[in-house]
Order: structure tokens, then sequence, then C-alpha cells
């Protein structure tokens, strides 16, 4: 039970400060003084950091694509778990990811920036007619639409928790050197996860976009069809 | 042997469902990962032009798939550490 729940570190104000919390708040110092040192000595790097979040959205989504637009959301959530999922290295510290309130949070924002741009690409009655064409597909896509919400945040939660555990028994067998390698594996699938979180939360919001396209081409296909008859 | 009192006895349940179930839903996602790397291989070294798009779609596929075995994986942790019929007689 211990090592699902996490500590009590302090109370305030009545609220129970678990050191989950510790950890995100020291984190977000962290990424900001970070950002802020780019932002004044080293701009080329920002440049790239942004560059290269884009090229992994890009490679998702369509290429032409214009992915600026939604490279607010993305970047943070990708800078985010870059940090996070490797947070756990560092002394006195845990990884925010390896507690399921995180990953829940973070995939219910997912869930709906989904259909925030959603509504905003194609307006509220295209976006939901989307969801039933054919009809017979709305239980399918409403399922799937919480299904994979869910999955997304146990995937991580599950991934980062492990690695994580593993190394804390394999510390509590060896605690010399034998838990080096282990930790570096558990930094390897952090970065992983980070990734494919990244990559997974474009897939969504590419495909709650895109399927407008293919509606519109088949609209200008059945209006040149009908004007050439 | 067979006087056990309740919360021993399914203690040794778990312990034994938790053993089961950890190897078969590593053996099966473990296989299916392998069969899945050999076919995304078997493209690349046909094709190498379409190395990057294998790439991103292998490490997708992937980690769908082994959203599975980490499924499991939770469900037996909380077997272990949390058994929510075991903390009943506590």
């Amino acid at each position: 039970m211990a090592v699902l729940s996490p500590q009590v570190v302090f109370t305030l104000f009545g609220l129970q400060i678990t050191d989950t919390v510790v950890s995100t708040w020291v984190m977000m110092l962290l990424i900001i003084i970070l950002a802020i040192i780019i932002k004044q000595f080293k701009p080329d790097l920002g440049e790239m950091i942004v560059e290269s979040i884009n090229s992994i959205v890009s490679s998702v989504m369509d290429e032409d694509k214009d992915v600026t637009k939604y490279l607010p959301i993305l970047g943070t959530l990708g800078v985010f778990l870059l940090v996070a999922n490797i947070f756990g290295i560092f002394p006195r510290m845990v990884s925010p990811t390896a507690n399921i309130n995180t990953t829940i949070s973070l995939s219910i924002i997912v869930f709906f920036a989904v259909h925030v741009y959603g509504i905003k690409e194609k307006g509220l009655w295209g976006y939901l007619k989307d969801f039933a064409n054919p009809i017979f597909i709305l239980p399918l896509e409403i399922v799937s639409q919480f299904s994979r919400t869910l999955s997304l945040a146990v995937r991580l939660f599950g991934n980062i928790l492990s690695t994580d555990l593993i190394v804390a028994i394999v510390f509590a067998l060896i605690p010399f050197i034998a838990p080096l390698p282990l930790a570096a594996l558990g930094m390897l699938t952090g970065v992983l996860q980070a990734y494919i979180f990244l990559v997974l939360a474009s897939l969504y919001i590419a495909s709650a976009v895109e399927i407008q396209e293919v509606e519109q081409e088949r609209r200008e296909l059945k209006k040149t069809i009908k004007e050439s008859s | 042997m067979w006087q056990l009192d309740s919360p021993t006895l399914i203690s040794v349940i778990t312990i034994i469902v938790a053993t089961v179930g950890i190897v078969i839903g590593c053996i099966v996602p473990a296989i299916m990962e392998g069969i899945a790397v050999q076919k995304a291989l078997d493209g690349i070294t046909r094709q190498p032009d379409a190395a990057n798009d294998l790439r991103t779609t292998l490490l997708i596929s992937m980690a769908l798939l082994e959203s599975t075995a980490i499924y499991s994986l939770l469900v037996i942790l909380v077997l272990i550490f949390a058994n929510p019929i075991l903390d009943r007689f506590f």
C-alpha cells in the first residue's frame, strides 16, 4: 500500500500536501528557471527545442498543415513529461507521473483539447455530425473516446511506476552499483513514454481535425458533379 | 496443512494468482512485440527509405502493445499491495 499511495509531507490549511505535489512544484520552478536562462542566453537552443517538438507533431499530422497553433499545449505536455518522467533520479524527489492523479489530469486535459480543437475547426454541428457518420458508429466512437483517455493515463502511470518499483526492489536486494543500469533503463523508458504521449495526443487532435478535410473534399466533389451534370 | 484461517488462505491464493497472471501477461505481449519488430525490420531492410515512417509507427504500436502488459501489472500490484478483499480483515 505504501508503494502505490504517495507520502504526506506536511499539512497546509487542512490540505495534505504529498511528495508528488512537492516534486511537481520543484520541477515547475526548475523548468521556469531553465526557460528564462535559455531565453536570455541561448535563444538558438530554445529555437531548436521548439523546432524538434514541431517536427514530431508534424510527422503525425499532415505535412502541409500548420501545426504551430497546436504547439502551446503539445509543447507544454512534451516538456513537462520529459522532465517529469526522469525526475525520480534526483535525490529525495519522486516522479510526478508515478502517481495516477497526475497522469489522469494530463489525459483529461488532452481529452478536452481534442474536442475544443475539433469544435473550433468545424463548428459544433459539423463536429457532432462526424461522430455519427454512418450512424451505427456512434456508440463505438463514444466508447473509444473514453477508453483511449483511460489508457493514455494508465499507460504512462504503469510504465513510470514499474521502472521506479524495479529500481527500488533491486536497491533493497543489492544496494551497490546494480540499480544503476536499471535506473538508466528507467530514464530511457521515461523519454520514450514522453515521446509516445506527445505523439498520441497529436494523433488524437489530428483525427479530430482531419475528418473535416475528407468531408470537405466529398462536398466539393459532389458540387462539381452537380455542376457538370 | 489445510487448517489455514481465511486471511492466510487469501494471501496464499493472491500470491499464486499474481505470479501466474504476471507470467501470462508478460509472455503474450512480448511475443506480439517480437513479431511487430520482426516485420518492421523486414520492411526496413527491404526499403531503407521508409525507415523513418516505419520507426514512428513501430514506436506507437509498441507502446499500444506494451500497455496490455502494463494493465496486468497494475492489476497485480493492486492485488499484492492494496488487496481489497484482504483489507476487510484488518
